[in-house]
């Protein structure tokens, strides 16, 4: 371990190996706690009428067998870890038998395409926003910090049901829900891609204007900061034009929003649950959601390690980028005075 | 010797957002001329550092200029516009090391990348080596160490950042170099150090004036050439530096000059007075002579009504006071 930022790296990654250890304990517990016994729902469910009630018993004593909660709480614990380091996310409950790595795996591209390019391009456009209105400033920068308080501030799901009851209700723009049409199967043919842009549309650009304002805003005050200090007005004594200034005050304002593209891309998945409910979008946001509804222990353990995974995961690279664009963070990083 | 740098009547008011003035530069004239070193000195809040980014171009809002000239070269700078003033005159022709140097360096770039884009600026054919060579020339010949050019801000010690900052205002050879309290934050021996720098930069003809500002008057006797007294926004006194600091004429200079401690022989023995009263509220200024509050020679029915002209008593000594005259008939 003689090279510094190897031994930083390591200790950076024992850290985050622990916090993952205790997220993900939190995972198993959390669920548990939502009131009602999973099973007898399910069993409930199949009793039409007039099932005798061994049978019923039988059955749901099958069906405590086979998700292992007929075991005590630390050994569906254990088996519980155990499973996940073999990647294997167990059985969905109210999917039964489908298996919960299936089902995210069918889930998570649509929450990828659709979140990520989202959550880029209204990182990009709110902080070049943000950074040119705080250096125009006058009626511009009035007319784009209001936009953006207001964007960023009405409750997304609001936003979204309005854009919705606007764009595919009132005039029958775009669809109203769901990730491709309704009986056309996914492939990967012109029309379905066609098809599935035109789905996407509508989430994406209520996504996108909420990260642009709440970016905007953000960057908007660090550049405002940025911009009446010492360095700034040192360079402009010295005869530097603007131009070359807008981008010294660019680049350190940027340092707190990249952390806040790490949360972004963090609370990603938490995000999709509210923009998939809304625009029945088939991504993990929907499948969370009603795994939650259906008290589905494997599915949402699953959901929820993919969050914490995407969160940690999020924040590991943008230490370890912050260190190569702020010299005095790498500084602390190599262990240097 | 000419002058490098006429202001007259110079008037300087900060607004604030209730729509009062402050009055920090009130009626200033004074001159910068070749080869000399003028030291500024008064209190805090006496209008200093305001008179300092007036003379340097740097008025930012709320701070106005609502009257007066600056002249250099003959033309009056003070009504230039902000695209000459950056090509021809800050930088090249007046040159300002700002108070608080310490962050006056942009933190996330390396000292080489800032000089090059220094030099590149205003010497547009200059490639990237030969900017930079020229500046480990310069920096070599100041006895900087040329390393401090690969370094970020925050590697480099507090006066070694006050150095660069120097060395890097000087770049384009600048006539008038503006220093606000640039050793205030400093040790004693790094403040020896920049004033050395200073020295050295004027025999070398990098600069041909300095104007030194500061609220350490003891400094200045080291190596300043005339020194002028800033009360309450107003100049009360300017002269050569021996007659300011030895037989000062203004009462407020007195005072002054009286209350820094120097370490001499006989002066455990000599008193130390400090003035009484506090400096105004520059909102309201005193009326007449802006001392006459605190002042011991003050005169009923004339300081607090009339102002005083600033006018020559000795050759080539100003002094603002009723006591030397001044007063109509």
């Amino acid at each position: 371990m003689k090279n510094p930022f190897v031994r930083y790296l390591f200790q950076k990654l024992l850290w985050y190996i622990l916090a993952f250890f205790i997220a993900v304990s939190l995972n198993f517990f959390l669920p548990r706690l939502i009131p009602g016994n999973p099973v007898a729902v399910i069993v409930n469910q199949m009793a039409t009428g007039g099932t005798p009630s061994e049978a019923l018993e039988k059955l749901y004593a099958t069906y405590m067998r086979e998700f292992g909660l007929d075991k005590p709480l630390y050994v569906q614990y254990f088996n519980y870890l155990r499973n996940i380091l073999r990647w294997d996310l167990g059985t969905s409950f109210m999917l039964y038998p489908g298996k919960v790595n299936g089902l995210i795996g069918r889930a998570l591209p649509w929450t990828i395409a659709l979140q990520i390019p989202a959550i880029l391009s209204g990182w990009i456009i709110g902080n070049l926003l943000g950074a040119y209105s705080a250096y125009k400033g006058g009626r511009f920068d009035s007319v784009a910090f209001t936009l953006s308080l207001v964007f960023s501030n009405i409750p997304y799901y609001c936003l979204a049901i309005v854009f919705l009851y606007l764009l595919a209700v009132k005039f029958a723009i775009f669809p109203v829900g769901g990730g491709y049409s309704f009986g056309t199967v996914p492939t990967l043919s012109w029309r379905f891609i066609v098809d599935a842009i035109h789905h996407y549309i509508l989430p994406y650009c209520s996504m996108v204007l909420v990260a642009i304002g709440g970016q905007a805003i953000g960057m908007r005050e660090m550049s405002i900061y940025e911009l009446t200090s010492d360095y700034v007005n040192y360079a402009r004594n010295l005869g530097i034009r603007d131009e070359k200034i807008i981008r010294y005050v660019f680049r350190n304002a940027m340092l707190p929003q990249i952390t806040g593209l790490a949360i972004s891309f963090g609370t990603m998945m938490g995000g999709a649950l509210v923009t998939e409910s809304v625009f029945s979008y088939p991504g993990v946001g929907s499948l969370l959601f009603t795994a939650i509804r259906q008290t589905d222990y494997p599915l949402i353990q699953g959901c929820t390690l993919i969050i914490t995974i995407a969160v940690l995961v999020a924040n590991f690279l943008v230490e370890i980028a912050y260190g190569f664009i702020d010299p005095r963070i790498r500084a602390v990083q190599l262990g240097e005075k | 010797m000419g002058n490098l740098l006429t202001a007259t009547g110079l008037k300087s008011y900060y607004r604030t957002v209730q729509g009062e003035e402050i009055k920090a530069v009130d009626d200033v004239s004074l001159e910068v001329r070749e080869g000399e070193v003028l030291g500024i000195a008064g209190e805090s809040g006496c209008g200093k550092s305001t008179l300092a980014s007036v003379l340097s171009f740097t008025v930012l809002p709320p701070l106005y200029i609502l009257g007066g000239e600056v002249r250099a070269d003959g033309n009056n700078i003070l009504v230039m516009d902000r695209e000459t003033l950056r090509r021809e005159i800050k930088g090249k022709y007046i040159s300002i090391v700002p108070q608080g140097a310490m962050n006056s360096l942009n933190p996330t770039m390396r000292i080489k990348n800032f000089v090059i884009d220094v030099l590149e600026e205003h010497f547009s054919e200059i490639s990237k080596e030969e900017a930079l060579q020229r500046a480990r020339e310069r920096f070599e010949a100041l006895s900087l160490p040329s390393r401090v050019l690969d370094a970020y801000p925050h590697q480099l010690s507090g006066g070694m950042k006050q150095r660069t900052v120097t060395v890097i205002s000087t770049l384009l050879n600048p006539n008038v170099l503006i220093a606000d309290e640039p050793t205030s934050a400093l040790d004693v021996s790094s403040q020896k150090i920049v004033i050395k720098l200073l020295v050295e930069l004027l025999r070398r003809k990098i600069i041909k004036s300095v104007v030194f500002i500061t609220h350490e008057l003891p400094l200045l006797r080291h190596f300043a050439d005339r020194i002028a007294i800033m009360y309450a926004g107003k100049i009360v006194e300017i002269g050569p530096m021996e007659d300011i600091i030895f037989n000062p004429f203004h009462p407020y200079s007195r005072l002054l000059t009286s209350s820094v401690l120097v370490p001499e022989p006989g002066m455990k023995q000599k008193k130390i007075e400090a003035i009484p009263g506090v400096p105004p509220n520059l909102k309201n200024p005193p009326s007449g002579c802006r001392f006459h509050p605190r002042c011991p020679s003050y005169m009923e029915g004339l300081c607090n009504i009339e102002i005083p002209p600033l006018i020559e008593v000795k050759e080539d000594h100003r002094v603002s006071c009723f006591l030397y005259g001044g007063k109509n008939g």
